[in-house]
């Protein structure tokens, strides 16, 4: 994208005079602040959208004050917390206490360099892409435990200390189950993975129901993959259940105890992008990243059909529980399917991959993560270690070679 | 190769922290993230209670009982109110009695629906927290109906009530009970019966029957470890021998008898059955009846002492009262549930870690206002 961005720059005659280095300079700054943009306005979205989710299911309204149905609370929330103090205590290692913010925000922001948005969306198209994202997003644990030694607090300490051992912990697993997508793509560049994705197949191979060729119903291994991935993610980006190095009842607030203002919020913006990262990663490695679920358009036009039966479904269900009428998932649906039949543009759009489908992906993970985080309680921090190595990391060899065998099997490798 | 140097460090939890559950402070010796000791440190909340009745007069001392427990303040009022008629002897008229059973019986759901709801918090469950919240804000109401207050009430008082319910309460209630007797099984649903809940809560801090009695732990704690003392039952006061319900214990189904999960899941049982005296209250509930009429005009309890028990939300509360004869206590003396409770934590903590020693603070439901009175 740097490169089609520079091209398109010295396209323009007032400054071809600008020559290729320049221009390529000047794409990638371009690039890399839309990225930060987006990962900050994401995060300014997100925060709303998770107190908005959270009070969904707890009987509650969430924010309603600020702006319409309380969507400028963030907003608010941000300005506030750029204009505190920004304290330091006393007895904190000064320089460490400083900088430990932001080399975690910048560990987590720099990875979205090589996350495809959509075929053509994408900052830097490296043939190592998921190492890449996979070693950088790892750099985060440097800056908790430089966050959490540097305030000499004990809760601090507490915090940063269960945080290093949390995200080593899973990080093997976790590492593990994306070796078994690589081995089936044999790249590990994060755009082959998506394009390897297109079309229709059968459900596991075999079984004749005719589904997308995304990864989660490549193989049963797969499909047992991607929920393993998305524990051990959760459990790499601190969330409920595994927030243990943040747990507020416990440590008070953890790592991030004597942080405020602005520093504190940057804490808040890269837990958010971490969020958002794993929401890609699974979007792309299991879900077909921005390709479209459906195959053509009579296939997007049956696929809402279908979704619409559901819909009924579920009105009818929530009816029969509740004994209250909910129409919106069920409008929606008709609305949507409707138009697919009536105008064979929007059919065609459907079907297409893009950009909209990538977001569809990555918001339902996210809202996955969310919902995970206002049910589940926390586990207790030698639980968390017992789940990292005793159960998920067995499964995932496991599901390695399962893969493997899974694959001859299928004839896609030759011994 | 020598071996690695460890030391234990000295952690204060609190007086400012999320999870004490007011203003308490604990002083834990820790290893790593083992806790090898801990040392309650109270008296951050002293507001001399017993000091104050001693210059108060009798009348004057029930809002005072009220602020000592303030999550069950009706049930602090109720044992204080018995214990004074008991040395003057006033015979209460029905419609009272029952109204302060109702009242009492309504307190401790309110009462478990925050200890229920917070320990579900201390665990990291936020969500059960405010379904809690939810339901105790509709017992609330109906207190604020009754009485004008909505968490110290100064409502029962010396001899009766301060006044007659108004008109639609017992409407209302029975609203209550059948909206609340359906959330019951929607908190055992989304914490009860959850995995990793069940993984926090079960096998931790047991309590073995004999500790419990030592220490003098009572209430919801005593009976998670199998020991069926609910005064209520063993010596009944007020009406309670008219009501038909069943004194919930800790059976141990998720781990040993006494841990944390019993006492947090006798608590929810307990809730039911208070649901059961109050809706049987309410069936038997005389409608004439004058809530006034035994009030005495002056309180002066003849000279001698006494020592009144009575089953509150936390457990066993006794007043003991002196009376030299004049309109003034001589001395009252509050024996607080949450106090013998809170004492037992070094004894059944030792050796968990850190998180455990929240999940068990949360698992005693303690109030501090009571603790350090």
């Amino acid at each position: 994208m740097i490169q089609s961005l520079a091209n398109w720059i010295l396209s323009f005659d007032i400054l071809a005079g600008l020559g290729n280095p320049i221009a390529w300079g000047l794409s990638l700054f371009i690039v890399s602040a839309l990225i930060f943009v987006f990962v900050a306005v994401n995060a300014i979205v997100l925060v709303y959208i998770e107190r908005k989710v959270s009070a969904f299911m707890q009987v509650r309204l969430g924010p309603m004050r600020v702006g319409k149905f309380g969507s400028l609370q963030t907003v608010a929330d941000a300005l506030k917390l750029l204009q505190k103090e920004d304290i330091i205590p006393r007895s904190a290692d000064k320089i460490l206490f400083l900088i430990g913010p932001w080399v975690i925000l910048v560990a987590s922001v720099v990875t979205f360099a090589a996350i495809p948005f959509s075929d053509t969306l994408l900052a830097a198209d490296m043939s190592i892409g998921l190492f890449y994202v996979v070693s950088i997003s790892s750099i985060v644990v440097l800056g908790i435990v430089m966050a959490g030694w540097a305030s000499n607090n004990k809760w601090s300490l507490y915090g940063a200390m269960r945080s290093a051992a949390q995200i080593i912990s899973y990080e093997i697993p976790v590492g593990i189950t994306l070796i078994a997508v690589v081995a089936v793509v044999g790249s590990l560049n994060l755009q082959t993975i998506v394009q390897a994705q297109g079309g229709t197949g059968n459900l596991f191979y075999w079984i004749p129901l005719p589904l997308p060729n995304w990864f989660i119903f490549h193989s049963p291994f797969l499909f047992l993959a991607a929920f393993i991935y998305l524990i051990g993610a959760t459990a790499e980006i601190n969330r409920t259940p595994f927030d243990i190095p943040e747990s507020e009842s416990e440590l008070v607030a953890g790592f991030m105890t004597e942080f405020s203002g602005l520093r504190w919020a940057l804490f808040f913006l890269s837990e958010y992008a971490n969020a958002t990262l794993v929401a890609f990663l699974v979007a792309i490695i299991f879900l077909g990243g921005w390709q479209s679920p459906f195959s053509n358009y009579a296939g997007a036009q049956i696929g809402f059909s279908i979704l619409t039966l559901l819909a009924v479904m579920w009105t009818l269900f929530v009816k029969a529980k509740t004994q209250r009428l909910s129409f919106y998932p069920l409008g929606l649906s008709l609305m949507i399917t409707i138009a697919a039949w009536l105008f064979p543009g929007f059919a065609i759009w459907l079907a297409s991959p893009g950009l909209f489908w990538m977001l569809i992906k990555v918001g339902s993970v996210i809202f996955l993560l969310m919902w995970f985080r206002w049910t589940f309680p926390r586990l207790r921090v030698d639980q968390l270690m017992y789940v990292s190595w005793k159960v998920i990391l067995p499964i995932s060899l496991f599901n390695l070679m399962g893969v493997a065998v899974w694959m001859w099997l299928t004839g896609e490798i030759h011994f | 190769m020598s071996r690695l140097h460890a030391e234990e460090m000295v952690l204060n939890m609190g007086p400012q922290h999320p999870s004490t559950h007011g203003v308490l402070r604990l002083k834990l010796r820790t290893d790593g993230e083992i806790v090898s000791h801990i040392e309650p440190v109270i008296g951050y909340l002293h507001r001399s209670f017993e000091k104050h009745a001693e210059n108060l007069e009798y009348q004057m001392v029930t809002p005072f009982c009220g602020r000592c427990d303030y999550l069950a303040a009706m049930g602090s009022e109720h044992g204080y109110a018995m214990a004074v008629e008991k040395m003057m002897g006033i015979e209460l008229p029905e419609r009272v009695e029952y109204l302060r059973v109702i009242f009492a019986e309504l307190q401790r759901i309110a009462s478990h629906l925050v200890a229920v709801g917070t320990f579900g918090l201390d665990v990291g469950a936020i969500t059960p927290f405010i379904y809690c919240f939810r339901e105790r804000e509709l017992i609330l109401d109906l207190f604020e109906m009754a009485s004008g207050a909505r968490l110290l009430y100064n409502y029962i008082w010396i001899g009766g009530l301060a006044h007659d319910v108004p008109p639609g309460f017992v409407e209302k209630t029975y609203e209550f009970l059948d909206n609340f007797e359906t959330r019951v099984a929607e908190y055992n649903q989304i914490l009860t019966g959850n995995k990793i809940f069940i993984e926090r809560a079960a096998d931790i801090g047991v309590m073995t029957p004999e500790v419990a009695i030592n220490y003098g732990v009572t209430g919801p704690s005593l009976r998670a470890s199998g020991v069926n003392i609910d005064l209520r039952r063993t010596q009944p006061y007020s009406i309670y021998d008219r009501f038909e319900f069943d004194v919930p214990l800790g059976e141990g189904t998720q781990g040993t008898i006494g841990d944390s999960w019993d006492r947090y899941y006798v608590r929810v049982r307990e809730m039911e059955e208070s649901a059961r005296i109050i809706r049987q209250a309410l069936d038997q509930l005389p409608v004439e009846g004058d809530v006034k009429s035994a009030i005495p005009r002056r309180i002066r309890p003849p000279k001698g002492e006494i020592y009144f028990r009575s089953e509150n939300a936390r457990g066993e509360l006794g007043y003991y009262i002196v009376s030299n004869g004049k309109n003034v206590p001589l001395r009252v003396k509050m024996r607080s549930p949450a106090f013998s409770n809170l004492s037992v934590i070094n004894e059944i903590g030792q050796g968990f870690m850190i998180s455990d020693v929240i999940a068990i603070l949360g698992s005693l439901d303690i109030v501090l206002g009571e603790i350090d009175r």
